[in-house]
């Protein structure tokens, strides 16, 4: 009887199984009536982008602002009449900073995009790397370490830590009057963030004869005062750091307390232009230094005045920082993209990132340096600019110098 | 008729050959969860133990596998062990976990067990973020696929049962049901025998279990170090699920989570881990994944309460709806016309 029962039971999962099941082997290469080669994420009308973004967690800001600026310009591509005659819409799922979050969130959209133009995160970019990979969906991480340039489907835009700390050493070489066999601090966090920009550091302080003093802290780690007096002990001439807003704001301030007044040149995720509300703004105003992949919010070019006016005119009165400007240059890359694989009449992922890989002088119309991705592994542009914060300049930061790359940044090696 | 009553259970089989990916990943962190939710009833429902330290335990079934099956690179140590092998060995290491802790176990009841087995929440955490090499730091490290006899559970290869392709969750997802299936048959067989009429005596009347001979702290070290292993078993499957194993995740939260799990479920039944583990489990997910149509809940970044909030709101209230108004949890919720009269053996 109970035999019987069981294995009648399984004759019928078996039958339904096969008969009515929704989940089919096809995964895109059709052709729709234009011509076009479609796959997951787009139908006749629409195509359909991700973004697994923090908008809860510790970069709340930066996602915001990523997001309404990823936003923004797919709007605006959207009221020119889209791509392919396709409308382009933007799943956002916040993830908090939490990983398992973001694997959900991955798992959730994988299936409807075909493209993930905003992904925050180291963390989250090395736990769903092997997946976006093997699901061939092209992915622009708001993270640069050199790791991701070898990541298949993962398109850095920008330059890596490690070339904005050569650059930041070439800065305080060429304008700080610092020079061979002086001692400078890195205050950096564990992890790939921090030890990518430490091979950089490292790579041009032997090049420079410098000597390099290392101090590794936990991001939980907020409080830079035993940092600060390690370093002075130390008798180091400037402090590079590459960490968060906060451990910035506090090794800044504490050095200027202490009458410790050198240089201090941080990795772009170390500023916020909210830490011009600190107690720490002095300090920031006087010492510190922002090394970035974008131009400055103040800039005078036409894209940046573009940016700027749309920017303010949907969010008016909100935070114009570097996200923002990052954000838009990495919805246009992906614009970009669309528009090239349409040409092709090949809207599959694969598609859209063999065109991607065609554009080998992508121009941001002065919101950052031209990009070339044409050659996988190797980073867009070596060339990086550097900020200074002000609390009178829009964005919070002015032009320092650049864009320019140092003799370091170019002969580093992406092995 | 008894046995017919099991059938329903067949129908588990099906969601991999239906459902989408984001259901069986939230079924399989279900299932996860509902292992290690056994192991703590077993030892706060059923002993009376309170335990904060649960989710130490998971972290380090999680972090065993990844050590005993990850291949040994530059920056990371392994072993490169088969598996199905590394899968006892950190079951096993999560055991002799709990016996090492045992001692403080064996002697400890209630809310002072719990306030010292917090404190392996913050070791554990310490540790994990420093030990670079196992863990991987703040970034965590990849967890390596099952293995068995050289068929793996990851999106390799063509696997199409009846013509539906099947990727890594559709595989786990049978491991999954075998996983908690053999736990809770195994904790049922626990609780209705000797051991477990002697830990709901000390639960009870530890003066009592004491007088009649039941070794008290022999038996509460023993039940902790089996609801470790559970939890080592629970956090093995939840790193195949996730594929990575980040050390933040392990944290006072999730522990608490479990606490909430069996609470809600009801305390001291296997069934009840279960239905508390999908409650606590989906809740946040099907928040997050709703989000743009539900009331009350904005869109994360808009201001308002977030999904993830909102979870956690909603099952603080279910905690105390359910300790006012369901005194045995979920599980006592019951259907008359589907519930068989519950034979009372004197």
């Amino acid at each position: 009887m109970k035999i019987r029962n069981i294995i009648a039971g399984i004759a019928v999962l078996a039958v339904t199984a096969t008969a009515c099941s929704g989940k089919s082997a096809d995964n895109g290469g059709e052709t729709g009536s234009d011509g076009v080669k479609t796959g997951p994420g787009v139908t006749a009308d629409k195509i359909t982008l991700g973004s697994l973004t923090d908008l809860t967690g510790v970069y709340a800001t930066l996602g915001k602002s990523i997001t309404q600026a990823q936003q923004l310009y797919f709007d605006e591509l959207n009221a020119a009449g889209g791509v392919c005659g396709r409308t382009i819409e933007v799943l956002v799922r916040d993830h908090g900073y939490d990983v398992q979050k973001a694997v959900t969130a991955y798992t959730e959209v994988q299936s409807k995009v075909a493209g993930l133009p905003q992904v925050i995160g180291s963390p989250v970019m090395a736990a769903i790397g092997a997946n976006v990979a093997n699901d061939k969906i092209m992915t622009i991480p708001a993270a640069w370490p050199s790791a991701l340039l070898k990541a298949p489907y993962v398109q850095v835009v920008g330059s890596t830590y490690e070339l904005e700390m050569a650059n930041g050493i070439d800065f305080l070489l060429k304008e700080k009057g610092i020079k061979s066999g002086d001692k400078i601090g890195h205050v950096y966090f564990e992890g790939e963030y921090g030890e990518s920009a430490l091979a950089g550091s490292k790579y041009a302080a032997e090049k420079a004869g410098l000597k390099l003093v290392e101090q590794r802290i936990k991001p939980t780690d907020t409080d830079m005062t035993s940092q600060v007096s390690a370093l002075k002990a130390e008798g180091v001439k400037a402090i590079l750091i590459s960490a968060g807003p906060r451990q910035s704001a506090s090794l800044a301030g504490v050095a200027a307390a202490g009458g410790f007044a050198v240089p201090i040149v941080s990795s772009s995720p170390g500023y916020s232009p909210q830490l011009l509300g600190t107690a720490a703004k002095p300090a920031l105003e006087a010492l510190f230094y922002q090394v970035s992949s974008v131009a400055p919010s103040g800039v005078d070019t036409p894209g940046m005045k573009a940016l700027v006016a749309a920017y303010e005119k949907k969010h008016p009165g909100e935070l114009l920082d570097s996200g923002v400007t990052f954000g838009y240059i990495g919805a246009m890359v992906f614009g970009e993209a669309l528009k090239k694989a349409c040409a092709a009449k090949d809207l599959t992922r694969e598609g859209i990132y063999k065109a991607h890989q065609t554009q080998s002088a992508f121009d941001s119309n002065g919101l950052g340096v031209p990009l070339d991705f044409s050659k996988p592994g190797q980073p867009g542009t070596r060339q990086t600019y550097i900020h200074k914060p002000d609390s009178k300049a829009k964005g919070g930061t002015t032009l320092e110098s650049g864009p320019g790359a140092s003799e370091a940044a170019n002969s580093y090696p992406f092995s | 008729m008894s046995k017919l009553r099991y059938l329903p259970l067949l129908l588990l089989l099906l969601p991999p050959f239906y459902l989408d990916l984001f259901w069986l990943q939230a079924g399989l962190f279900v299932m996860a969860a509902a292992i290690g939710a056994i192991g703590l009833n077993l030892l706060t429902g059923s002993t009376g133990q309170l335990s904060m330290g649960h989710s130490f335990f998971l972290a380090v079934g999680a972090y065993g596998y990844v050590y005993f099956a990850g291949e040994s690179d530059e920056h990371l140590v392994g072993l490169g062990l088969p598996p199905v092998v590394a899968i006892v060995c950190a079951v096993v290491l999560a055991g002799l976990a709990g016996l090492a802790f045992s001692p403080i176990a064996g002697r400890l009841s209630g809310v002072y067990l719990g306030i010292a087995s917090l404190a392996l929440i913050f070791i554990g955490q310490h540790v994990l973020f420093n030990v670079h090499d196992v863990t991987g730091g703040y970034n965590g490290r990849a967890v390596p696929p099952l293995e068995i006899f050289g068929f793996t559970f990851d999106n390799s290869g063509d696997v199409a049962p009846f013509g539906i392709p099947f990727g890594g969750l559709e595989k786990l997802w049978f491991v999954g049901l075998i996983l908690l299936g053999v736990s809770a048959l195994f904790a049922l067989g626990v609780l209705r025998s000797r051991p477990g009429r002697a830990m709901n005596l000390i639960r009870d009347q530890q003066t009592a279990a004491g007088v009649i001979g039941i070794p008290v702290a022999r038996t509460r070290a023993a039940v902790f170090t089996l609801s470790s292993m559970y939890a080592g078993l629970g956090g093995v499957l939840l790193a195949l699920t996730f594929q990575r194993a980040v050390p933040d995740y392990f944290g006072m939260l999730l522990a608490l989570d479990y606490l909430a799990m069996i609470v809600i479920g009801g305390l001291g039944s296997v069934t009840g881990a279960i239905v508390g583990a999908t409650f606590v489990t989906l809740l946040p997910q099907l928040l997050t994944r709703y989000s743009d149509s539900l009331p009350l809940v904005s869109p994360p970044g808009t201001g308002g309460v977030s999904p993830a909030d909102a979870a956690r709101y909603l099952y603080g209230a279910a905690v105390v709806g359910i300790v006012l108004f369901l005194p045995a949890g979920l599980r006592g919720l019951r259907i008359p016309s589907l519930t068989p009269r519950k034979e009372t053996t004197p």
